[in-house]
């Protein structure tokens, strides 16, 4: 047998590859499998759904009217009853569904966006000066106790709607600051990176677009982490009397309905709470099928 | 090697089944082994062979993966299910595993003689004072200097051809019948791997095991083996004792493998080298006949409907799997 | 003739830091004082084993990692006094291939995109004149254009190998260091991509720094071999010669303990004792006398200076006290 064979083989060697998926398609099609993850997500859009259609002042634009009495029960006219002072309950819970997602969405994507770029920074340049510097920020910022800061950032900017967002944007990104931080610090000594300072790419580039695409698997996870955490504190926030001004939430409609509860009403109170419950629960059953679904070791 | 075998391999299948379906990893694989004689399971990333050794040992992690059919005897005793709690009593008193990282089997926060005593007491019921003295006797056995003082060491301490030198006199201070070794010297410097494997060989000889070893170096197999297996795509492709493997290779995989190997001191430097043209074919999408048909000089038309089978009973010598041998 | 690249006494010292106040303890001696040429379009093979330095060596040349102390040459400039616009420009010229195919290239990023950078980062032609190049690059490795929009986890180890050479290739350097470009691959496959790499060096003329721990593949491509033990080239001759004829008794132990795959030969084995020692404050002396069947009195005390013995047509230099 003579080496008839072509040097390199080269013809088959081009041959079309296996997997045709890409990294996105092949998660999406593990998420649609959980069927826990599943029902979460078709929960979650009802709800966004109905957030849309506050804000478009589609439905629930009646929620400060005072169109009945006091405590009535819940009726066909009033599908939760009215509240102490006569004003319909189911039409403000579902305008907290708007303001729960507009928090949660301005917080999630805005801190997310910030932890990346503060955690590719940091691990970029890790054990250098940049890095230690926002390590110590991110240090004070995580010593401080939430509340206190929030008050705090609340006073300073009394008067701005947005300052109970500030304050979360502010604090929660250092979580995720931190696991961009770790994974970069792994992705910065692969050859890949490598091979970008070989041909000379300027570093900002490579942490853009070479490492930073590859953290958002985690992004993504921790982005639906924020937006639950986002809405949790606002409630308290708002019972606090330190988060939303006008409009309504769940946390005020908690807060109003500590009276009302002693004297032995519980619509509203339970109007707040289960819709919350409802909205946490379905998200954080979406979010953990998207980290297993998105998990780099099962991916390729 | 006559008599009975000590390992008897029939028509062993293990499946996997993967988001894309089921792979069969091993597909219809028989062979024997004798006492006191090292057997080569060769071949590439995905032919099977690290499958088959760990199909021996219950080590196939299931799920996904699963024994779908055949039969592996130990000395006349069928191993294809047993419990994991019987599997344990027969791994490293009748089997025992050589990993390709000696950290697969060594616990970084025990020192190595305590995890030898551990291993020693447990087997072979000495009290502490001999299970000491026989690994430090083990140790010295597998080539280890100072044997008194590494025996108190911990794995990190030691480099990594000692750490692979421990796991061999691990396996070996019970005394098994079998020992399966995959890629043993493979994560090793190549003086490092002279060593280990001339270890090895010794071994094999003074303490008459049976070995498997595993492997994708042929130049390891030539040193080590008496008899070899090569594997393609979960099928074995040839079996020959190793002089006329080498020398007169049937199957036209061996004998492309051989040809595209790099030799040292080979004149003809800078021609370039026979080569293999093509891929390994993925296992989801395996062609009816021949898998190596399409990177086959020989092929012809019987190859890409048929699936060739082994030649010949399973007792013999020499087995090829091809319709137009070499 | 100048040389293309001139080595001249490279040292890259790691600090160990320890105690307190993380003090430097002690030096990872990685690479000691190398020195060597490479002309135009010849192949240098440096073979060695873990620790030997080189790998660190590759990088330093490249300047990927920053030398500690000596002088890279590249064509009579000295690299390692570039400034960043200069070493921007010089990077061109040099590139390199990596062993782990499954880790140097970029995940999210499509063949084309990964191959197309060196292009865009150096600004060189047009988009289109770029897009064209990228096509014919995909041609000389052997690959076909249906592949530009596929992503690495799309391929074997092989052709992920090839599209690492497509974009070495890109910018028409005029030496590639590559790095155990083959060890990761199947030994079937190995075949096609060192074929592949003899193409280079016979039709673009291409320089070739080749680093292997796999002697049999080294040789095979390799005008000239350079062994390299702690941080030191022990001996550098002709392809041919050193296996031929090695003189360095370390190079004598490494050509004996490679597996042959042959059991008609039984080899006279050189089996050394002990194992490669770390080059965290190597021993004084010859870096090999703990190990070295040859070993005599003065080799613990001296390092051994680097003697000629060849001829003026084929150099040969072995750094041993055996044969001052």
């Amino acid at each position: 047998m003579s080496a008839a064979v072509p040097a390199g083989g080269l013809e088959t060697a081009a041959r079309a590859p296996r997997r045709r998926q890409s990294l996105w398609s092949k998660a999406a099609w593990k998420l649609r499998r959980d069927r826990a993850g599943m029902i979460g997500l078709a929960v979650v859009l009802v709800y966004f759904v109905a957030a849309v259609g506050v804000w478009t002042h589609l439905w629930a634009t009646g929620w400060a009217d005072v169109t009945g009495g006091k405590w009535e029960p819940m009726s066909a006219a009033h599908w939760f009853g009215t509240n102490m002072i006569g004003q319909d309950i189911y039409q403000r819970a579902i305008y907290s569904v708007g303001t729960a997602f507009q928090v949660g969405l301005v917080v999630a994507v805005l801190s997310t966006l910030l932890g990346a770029l503060m955690g590719a920074l940091a691990g970029f340049f890790s054990g250098r000066f940049t890095d230690e510097v926002i390590l110590w920020i991110m240090g004070v910022l995580d010593s401080i106790p939430f509340y206190l800061l929030v008050a705090a950032i609340a006073f300073a900017l009394t008067g701005n709607p947005y300052a109970m967002h500030i304050a979360m944007i502010v604090t929660f990104w250092t979580t995720t600051s931190r696991l961009v931080r770790g994974e970069v610090i792994k992705l910065k000594e692969q050859e890949f990176v490598e091979a970008a300072h070989a041909i000379g790419v300027p570093e900002m580039t490579i942490i853009f677009r070479h490492i930073l695409p590859n953290t958002f698997h985690i992004l993504l996870v921790q982005a639906t982490i924020s937006f639950v955490a986002a809405i949790k504190s606002e409630v308290i926030l708002s019972f606090l009397g330190l988060g939303v001004k006008d409009g309504m939430s769940w946390g005020l409609m908690i807060a109003e309905s500590t009276l009302e509860v002693l004297a032995g009403f519980f619509n509203n109170f339970l109007a707040a709470s289960l819709l919350m419950f409802g909205l946490v629960m379905a998200f954080n059953m979406f979010s953990d099928a998207l980290q297993d679904a998105l998990d780099p070791r099962h991916v390729s | 090697m006559s008599g009975e075998p000590l390992l008897s391999v029939r028509d062993l299948a293990v499946e996997f089944s993967t988001e894309q379906g089921v792979v069969r990893a091993v597909d219809g694989v028989s062979f024997d082994v004798f006492r006191n004689e090292t057997l080569g399971l060769v071949g590439e990333s995905g032919c099977g062979k690290t499958v088959t050794g760990l199909s021996i040992l219950g080590l196939v992690p299931s799920p996904p993966g699963r024994i779908a059919a055949g039969s592996i005897k130990l000395d006349g005793r069928e191993l294809v299910g047993l419990s994991e709690s019987e599997f344990r009593r027969i791994r490293g008193r009748d089997v025992a595993m050589i990993f390709q990282e000696p950290m697969t089997a060594l616990n970084p926060v025990f020192t190595v003689g305590n995890q030898m005593i551990d291993v020693l007491r447990r087997y072979r019921g000495l009290t502490r004072r001999q299970a000491r003295a026989a690994a430090i006797e083990m140790l010295a056995k597998v080539g280890i200097p100072a044997p008194a003082k590494r025996v108190d060491e911990y794995p990190h301490q030691l480099s990594g051809g000692m750490r692979q030198r421990v796991v061999i006199a691990m396996a070996l201070s019970c005394d098994p019948k079998l020992i399966v070794a995959d890629e043993p010297t493979t994560a090793l410097d190549v003086t490092t791997q002279a060593q280990v494997l001339e270890q090895i060989v010794k071994l094999q000889e003074e303490f008459h095991v049976g070995m498997i070893l595993v492997t994708h170096d042929l130049g390891v197999v030539a040193e080590t083996c008496h008899r070899a297996i090569v594997m393609y795509c979960g099928r074995i492709a040839e079996k020959a004792p190793i002089a006329p493997l080498f020398a007169h290779p049937r199957h036209p995989y061996t004998a492309g493998l051989l040809r595209s190997i790099p030799r040292v001191g080979h004149d003809g430097r800078r021609e370039d080298l026979a080569v293999i043209p093509g891929l390994v074919p993925d296992l989801l999408q395996l062609p009816p006949g021949c898998r190596f048909a399409d990177r086959c000089p020989r092929r012809q038309a019987r190859c890409d409907g048929e699936l060739p089978e082994l030649s010949g009973a399973v007792q013999d010598e020499s087995r090829v799997a091809c319709f137009y041998p070499c | 003739m100048e040389p293309l690249l001139e080595v001249r006494d490279l040292q890259k010292y790691f600090p160990v830091r320890g105690g307190l106040l993380r003090r430097v303890v002690a030096q990872v001696k990685a690479v000691d004082g190398v020195s060597f040429t490479l002309g135009a379009g010849e192949t240098l093979g440096l073979v060695g084993e873990s620790g030997c330095g080189k790998s660190t060596l590759g990088r330093a040349i490249l300047q990927l990692q920053k030398p500690t102390g000596g002088q890279v040459i590249l064509s009579g400039e000295d690299v390692t006094r570039a400034d960043p616009r200069r070493m921007h420009r010089l990077r061109r010229e040099m590139q390199i291939i990596f062993q782990d195919p499954f880790a140097s290239l970029s995940p999210r990023r499509t063949v084309a995109q990964t191959i197309r950078e060196p292009l865009d980062v150096h600004r060189i032609g047009t988009p289109a004149e770029r897009n064209a190049k990228v096509e014919e690059l995909l041609q000389i490795v052997g690959m076909r254009s249906s592949v530009l929009d596929r992503y690495p986890h799309e391929f074997s180890g092989g052709q992920r190998q090839r599209v690492g050479i497509a974009r070495a290739l890109a910018l028409n350097p005029r030496l590639i260091v590559a790095d155990e470009p083959v060890s990761a691959l199947d030994v079937s496959v190995r075949a096609q991509v060192l074929n592949l790499i003899a193409r280079l060096q016979r039709e673009h003329g291409i320089a070739f720094l080749f680093i292997s721990h796999d002697l049999s593949v080294v040789e095979h491509v390799s005008d000239r071999v350079g062994v390299m033990y702690l941080g030191k080239l022990v001996e550098m001759a002709s392809a041919r010669d050193i296996y031929r004829e090695p003189r360095h008794p370390y190079t004598q132990a490494l050509l004996s303990a490679v597996p042959v795959p042959d059991p008609t030969r039984k080899s006279q084995r050189i089996v050394l004792e002990g194992d490669v020692p770390s080059p965290i404050n190597p021993p004084p002396g010859c870096p090999f006398h703990g190990r070295c069947p040859k070993a005599m009195d003065i080799c613990s005390r001296a390092v051994p200076p680097v003697i000629e013995v060849g001829g003026p047509e084929l150099p040969h230099h072995v750094a041993c006290h055996l044969y001052v």
